[in-house]
C-alpha cells in the first residue's frame, strides 16, 4: 500500500528540522506530515565522544567524503537533527552586506535577520560567561587585541553546557540546542512523523504532487526506525527538500530534474578550511571547555578569510597537520600544549564547482580550489602564525612552508617562510564543514534552481530548505541562516497547502 | 590490511614501533574497517598507489621502499609528499591519513598523547 502525506520533509537538520516545526500545526487540522531522515536517532548513551566511533555513526563517509579531485574532505552528517548534531552551535546572523551580494530578488536582509533572531531565541543562543572560556580561546582573543585585529565572541545555542569539548562528535551532555533538541521534538509533539534510517532514492512528479521511492534500513545503532526495513513508495502533495548542499542537488539530479534546471548542482561553495596548530611551552586548557568561543573577521573584506578558535581530537589533528615522522608526532603527542585556529576561506560561487552524480546516483562533488582561495590560505597562515606567537606559542605549524614547523626565533621571517610555492593540494590538508549552494535561489531557471522562497522553478509542489539555497557563500557560520531560509520556505509551503485546501472547498 | 602499511608506519609515526601486539592488531583493524566502507574503486586506487610507493625505489635504489635504510625511506616519502605531480601528493596524503587513523584513532591510547577529555570539562578549566 502506498502511504500518502500532505507534506514530506526530506532531511532533519537545520533546514528540515525547522521546516518540520513550521509545518507541524497542520497536523492538528488532520493533515499528515512526515520527515524522512537518512541517519539514525542515537540513544543518549551512544554519544560516547570517541572520535572514530562517533564519526562512523554520524557523518557521511565517517567525515572523510572526498571531492572528485581528492583535494578536500567534506564533513556533513546524517542523523536525527542532521549536521546540527555535530556543529559547535555557533549562531550568527548573516551580515547585511552578504545578502546584498547575494542579490536575490525578493530576499531582504531584514526578513532574514528577524527570522534568525526568532530561532536564536528559540534555541537559547547566548554568550558564554568568562568562567567558561578556556586558554585556547582566551589566548586567541587576547592576541587579536594585542595585534589590533577585530575579533568577537560567538553566540552559542547551548543549555547546560558542561564543556566536554566534544561538540563535533555530538554533545554527550545533550547541551547543544540543535534541531534534534528543539524543533524536531516540538514537531513530533504536534503530530509530525519522523522516520529515521530512511533514505529517499528518487522523487517523481505524480499528479499535483510527487511519488517518493525510499529505502528503510536497520543500522544497528540508535532507536529503531518507525518503519520496518525495506523499500516503499510514498506520495506527497508537497515536498520540502532539506538534505543539505551535497545530497539535495544529488537527489534532484538522480531524479531527472537536471534537464529543466541547468543551474542544478552548480555554484557549490564550501568555506574551504585549514586547521592550524601551535605548540606552547606549558600545558594550556584546550580540550576542556567549549572549543569555539571567538572569531576574527578582520581580514574578511581585504584577504577573504576568517579565523576561528577550534580544538579537535587526536586523529583529526594528526591528519590536518602536514608532514610526518618525529616532528609531526612531537606536535600531536602533546595535545595539552596545542593552541588551534580554524581558517575559513570565503570562496567565490563558480559555475563549474558543482555537485554531480556518479554511475550509481551517488553524489560527486567537483570542486577546484581557486588561486584566490589558495592566496587567502597563505595570508591566513601568516596571520595565524603571528597570532600564535603573540599568544606565546614557541613554535607553529605552517603547512605552506618547507618543513611545516616554524620556531619563535624565525618569527620575523614568516612572510618568506610561508609562501604560495608550498601551497599545494595534497600537501596541505583542506577540509570543509560549511557546504552551500547547488540549488541556489534566483529569478529564473536559467541561472538558479528556486525562487526567493525556496520553490523550485516550474515545480510548484517542490521546495528546497537548506544551505543548498545559498547563491554565494554565507561569509559566516551558516546554520542560523539555513533556519531562517527554511522558515521562509516552509511558510510558503504551508500557505500553498492551505490555499489548495481553500480552493478544493 | 596491506602489510606494507605496517612496514612504513614507523616512518610516518615513530610511536608505531613501540606498539605491542594488541596495539598493532588494533591499528590494522581500524585501517581495515576504514577501507571496507570505501568504494571498490577507491580501494583499487589505493592499491595501485601503494604499489608505486613501494616499488619506485627499486628503480632508484635497487630495493623496495620498506627495505631501504630509514633515512632513504624518509627521503622517498618526502619526495611523494612534495611531488610536482598532484596525484602523488594526494596518494601520499591518503596513505598517511590511513596510518594516522590506525594509530591516533585508538581512543584507548588518548592518555599517551596527553589527551584526557572529560564530559564535565568545565570543572577542569580552573584546576
Amino acid at each position: 500500500m502506498t502511504e500518502r502525506f500532505d507534506a514530506v520533509v526530506i532531511g532533519s537538520g537545520a533546514g528540515g528540522g525547522t521546516a518540520a516545526k513550521v509545518l507541524s500545526p497542520l497536523c492538528k487540522d488532520g493533515r499528515r506530515v512526515a520527515v524522512l531522515e537518512w541517519g539514525p536517532k542515537l540513544r543518549e548513551e551512544e554519544f560516547t565522544g570517541r572520535e572514530l566511533e562517533m564519526a562512523g555513526r554520524l557523518y557521511f563517509d565517517s567525515g572523510g567524503f572526498l571531492t572528485k579531485d581528492k583535494s578536500m574532505t567534506l564533513a556533513f552528517a546524517k542523523a536525527y537533527g542532521g549536521s546540527t548534531v555535530v556543529y559547535t552551535g555557533t549562531s550568527l546572523v548573516i551580515p547585511k552586506e552578504t545578502v546584498t551580494r547575494w542579490a536575490v530578488p525578493g530576499l531582504e536582509w531584514e526578513d532574514l535577520r528577524r527570522r534568525s533572531e526568532k530561532y536564536a531565541g528559540e534555541n537559547n543562543v547566548h554568550l558564554l560567561g568568562p568562567e567558561a572560556i578556556n586558554d585556547n580561546n582566551r589566548l586567541f582573543f587576547d592576541a587579536c587585541r594585542t595585534l589590533g585585529w577585530r575579533a568577537a565572541q560567538f553566540p552559542l545555542n547551548l543549555k547546560g553546557c558542561k564543556g566536554s569539548g566534544m561538540c563535533n562528535m555530538g554533545c554527550p551532555n545533550a547541551a547543544k540546542q540543535g534541531t534534534h533538541r528543539v524543533q524536531l521534538p516540538e514537531a513530533e509533539r504536534n503530530g509530525v512523523l519522523v522516520v529515521t534510517n530512511c533514505k529517499v532514492e528518487r522523487i517523481r512528479p505524480r499528479g499535483r504532487g510527487a511519488e517518493l521511492g525510499v529505502v528503510v534500513s536497520s543500522s544497528g545503532i540508535g532507536h529503531p526506525s518507525l518503519w520496518p526495513p525495506g523499500r516503499r513508495t510514498i506520495e506527497a502533495d508537497t515536498v520540502i527538500l532539506s538534505a543539505g548542499a551535497v545530497q539535495s542537488p544529488a537527489l534532484l539530479l538522480r531524479s531527472g530534474f537536471g534537464a529543466g534546471l541547468p543551474a542544478l548542482g552548480r555554484y557549490f561553495t564550501a568555506h574551504p578550511a585549514l586547521i592550524l596548530a601551535a605548540q606552547h611551552e606549558n600545558p594550556i586548557t584546550n580540550y576542556h571547555g567549549h572549543p569555539k568561543s571567538y572569531y576574527c573577521d578582520h581580514f574578511a573584506e581585504t584577504d577573504g578569510f576568517l579565523l576561528e578558535t577550534c580544538m579537535y581530537f587526536p586523529f583529526t589533528t594528526a591528519k590536518s597537520l602536514s608532514g610526518f615522522g618525529a616532528a609531526h608526532e612531537a606536535f600531536v603527542s602533546r595535545m595539552d600544549l596545542l593552541q588551534m585556529i580554524l581558517v575559513l576561506a570565503l570562496d567565490e560561487a563558480e559555475r563549474d564547482n558543482r555537485v554531480t552524480i556518479g554511475p550509481n546516483g551517488e553524489p560527486v562533488v567537483d570542486y577546484r580550489l581557486s588561486p584566490k582561495t589558495m592566496r587567502a590560505f597563505v595570508s591566513a597562515m601568516r596571520a595565524s602564525a603571528r597570532l600564535f606567537f603573540a599568544a606565546g606559542a614557541r613554535r607553529v605549524h605552517a603547512p605552506a612552508s618547507a618543513r611545516f614547523i616554524i620556531d619563535k626565533s624565525a618569527e620575523m621571517d614568516l612572510d618568506t617562510l610561508i609562501n604560495e610555492g608550498y601551497m599545494q593540494t595534497g600537501r596541505v590538508a583542506v577540509s570543509s564543514a560549511h557546504l552551500m549552494g547547488g540549488c541556489r535561489m534566483g529569478e529564473s531557471a536559467a541561472d538558479s534552481v528556486t525562487d526567493a522562497r525556496g520553490r523550485v522553478h516550474g515545480l510548484p509542489w517542490l521546495y528546497v530548505a537548506d544551505a543548498s539555497l545559498f547563491p554565494r557563500c554565507s561569509e559566516v557560520n551558516p546554520y542560523l541562516t539555513v533556519m531562517a531560509l527554511a522558515d521562509r520556505a516552509a511558510e510558503a509551503a504551508r500557505e500553498r497547502i492551505a490555499s489548495r485546501e481553500r480552493a478544493a472547498a | 590490511m596491506d602489510a606494507f602499511f605496517s612496514a612504513i608506519a614507523p616512518r610516518l609515526v615513530p610511536g608505531y614501533a613501540r606498539l605491542g601486539p594488541d596495539g598493532r592488531r588494533r591499528f590494522a583493524a581500524i585501517i581495515d574497517a576504514a577501507l571496507a566502507e570505501r568504494p571498490a574503486a577507491t580501494r583499487l586506487q589505493l592499491s595501485a598507489f601503494l604499489f608505486l610507493l613501494r616499488w619506485r625505489s627499486l628503480l632508484l635504489h635497487g630495493r623496495p621502499l620498506d627495505r631501504l635504510p630509514a633515512e632513504l625511506q624518509d627521503a622517498e616519502l618526502c619526495h611523494f609528499e612534495d611531488s610536482k605531480v598532484a596525484l602523488f601528493r594526494k596518494g601520499f596524503w591518503g596513505v598517511r591519513t590511513l596510518v594516522f587513523m590506525g594509530y591516533y584513532g585508538r581512543a584507548e591510547a588518548w592518555d599517551e598523547w596527553s589527551y584526557r577529555p572529560s564530559r564535565a570539562g568545565n570543572e577542569r578549566l580552573h584546576d
